[in-house]
């Protein structure tokens, strides 16, 4: 006993190296599980409190400096409803007669999912990784593997999906990371591919697979295919920079901006659609082989 | 020395909180932000020595770890082999200066992503190209910031330091 209280400084450094080597090897048992839950649980009230607070200072800020605005804002706001009101009535007889048209040309009506919107409360803070965590959980009826979207304009852009839910909050791994891969096509041309992060700390993604003979110009849209089980089809993804052969030479490779800035983003919207688990095991089988 | 192991818990406690909120994001620089727990240990190791480097940094990086998407020991493990390292030497070796303090973060920022590289070849997935995309950016930036924060956090434990006669 008296020889490790004389040498503690080595005996604990042999202890923690043993410990993050046995973790390491065991990533994601139950052990690790455990630890991971205790230092999340240590740190997320204490993110939840800053990012509350540091929400509420930045709202009162602005409310200050908005004071002076709201009286005109108000008025055209008015004048704006009074349009509106207007618009509504005539948007609703649209809606009943685009849907009379759909069921006359007998079209499969669009799948809806429920939404649970959410605030972004932290970001991974280290650089190696690049996951977003959520103020929804499980008690919100959030799931692994669930999609997640952002607006664009009207549009609905990617963000990534959940991979990892606790009871209030959740994490997402965003499309810019390289450990993601989404089965997507060009809106235009049709040609498939597999995006996925471009590297560990760029905004960019990366196409790859994709036929050599297509032809892809800078700015062509990228949307989902709604293959891979996980997102649904047509959401937007971005738009191509460029192209360049594979290494290989058989396919080509093609750069593309996210819509999404993920520097920026602030809100998200997690789709409550459960993943097809059949392709997920496929896919799953298909990467252990 | 309650209170000194209570200032350590908050400043990890901070630094892991801050450089995790999304608002944090807009330091970034080349794509990469500063690593301010590790700061935080190296200055525990560099000031206090071994023993204390070694435990701040496997508590700083366990914490990072489990709120980060990385594997537990990932993280925690370079900071705690640092702190090990640099309490070794201490400031009987690395005389203070801003010019000193810069560059023993720099090596060590690069001797951390360099280990961090090696358990990501080893237990993760590893690129290469990390090292001129997130080692070497995020050394610098480590670097540029430390001489200010030393100099913060030399102010808050001036009377720790003076009682162990750094």
């Amino acid at each position: 006993m008296e020889f490790f209280i004389k040498h503690r400084t080595i005996v604990l450094f042999i202890l923690f190296t043993l410990f993050c080597f046995i973790s390491l090897s065991l990533q994601s048992s139950g052990v690790t599980n455990v630890v991971e839950g205790a230092g999340n649980a240590v740190i997320f009230p204490f993110q939840k409190l800053y990012h509350a607070v540091q929400t509420n200072v930045s709202l009162l800020w602005s409310g200050f400096s908005q004071l002076r605005n709201a009286q005109e804002e108000l008025e055209k706001t008015r004048l704006r409803l009074q349009q509106y009101e207007s618009v509504a009535e005539e948007l609703e007889e649209i809606k009943r007669e685009n849907e009379q048209l759909r069921n006359l040309l007998g079209l499969k009506q669009r799948l809806k999912y429920d939404t649970v919107l959410a605030t972004i409360i932290s970001k991974d803070p280290d650089n190696w990784f690049r996951t977003i965590i959520i103020n929804r959980g499980s008690s919100d009826g959030i799931e692994v593997n669930m999609p997640v979207v952002a607006f664009f304009g009207d549009e609905k852009a990617i963000v990534g999906k959940i991979i990892e839910v606790r009871g209030s909050i959740s994490r997402i791994l965003p499309i810019i990371s390289p450990d993601l891969k989404i089965g997507v096509v060009f809106q235009e041309s049709r040609y498939p591919g597999l995006l996925s992060g471009y590297s560990a700390i760029g905004k960019l993604c990366v196409i790859d697979y994709v036929d050599k003979t297509a032809t892809i110009k800078p700015g062509d849209i990228v949307i989902t295919s709604g293959q891979g089980g996980v997102f649904p089809q047509g959401l937007l993804v971005g738009v191509a920079v460029k192209s360049f052969p594979s290494e290989s030479g058989a396919f080509q490779r093609v750069l593309v901006k996210p819509y999404i800035n993920f520097d920026l983003i602030e809100n998200v919207v997690v789709i409550k659609k459960e993943p097809d688990k059949d392709i997920l095991k496929l896919i799953q089988d298909d990467s252990q082989l | 020395m309650i209170l000194m192991y209570i200032i350590t818990g908050a400043l990890l406690l901070a630094s892991l909180i801050i450089q995790g909120h999304s608002s944090f994001d807009v330091l970034r620089i080349g794509g990469v932000k500063p690593d301010l727990v590790f700061i935080v240990v190296v200055y525990f190791a560099y000031s206090f020595g071994s023993l204390y480097g070694e435990v701040t940094g496997f508590i700083g990086g366990l914490l990072h770890d489990a709120i980060s998407n990385s594997p537990l020991g990932l993280l925690a493990f370079p900071k705690m082999a640092l702190g090990y390292i640099i309490g070794f030497f201490g400031r009987s070796i690395f005389k203070e200066n801003l010019f000193t303090v810069f560059l023993l973060i720099f090596f060590a920022s690069i001797a951390k992503g360099v280990i961090t590289l090696i358990l990501c070849y080893l237990f993760h997935q590893g690129s290469l190209s990390s090292i001129t995309s997130i080692i070497l950016p995020e050394s610098f930036y480590n670097a540029l910031l430390s001489p200010p924060l030393f100099f913060l956090f030399d102010k808050i434990f001036e009377q720790e330091l003076s009682r162990e006669g750094r």
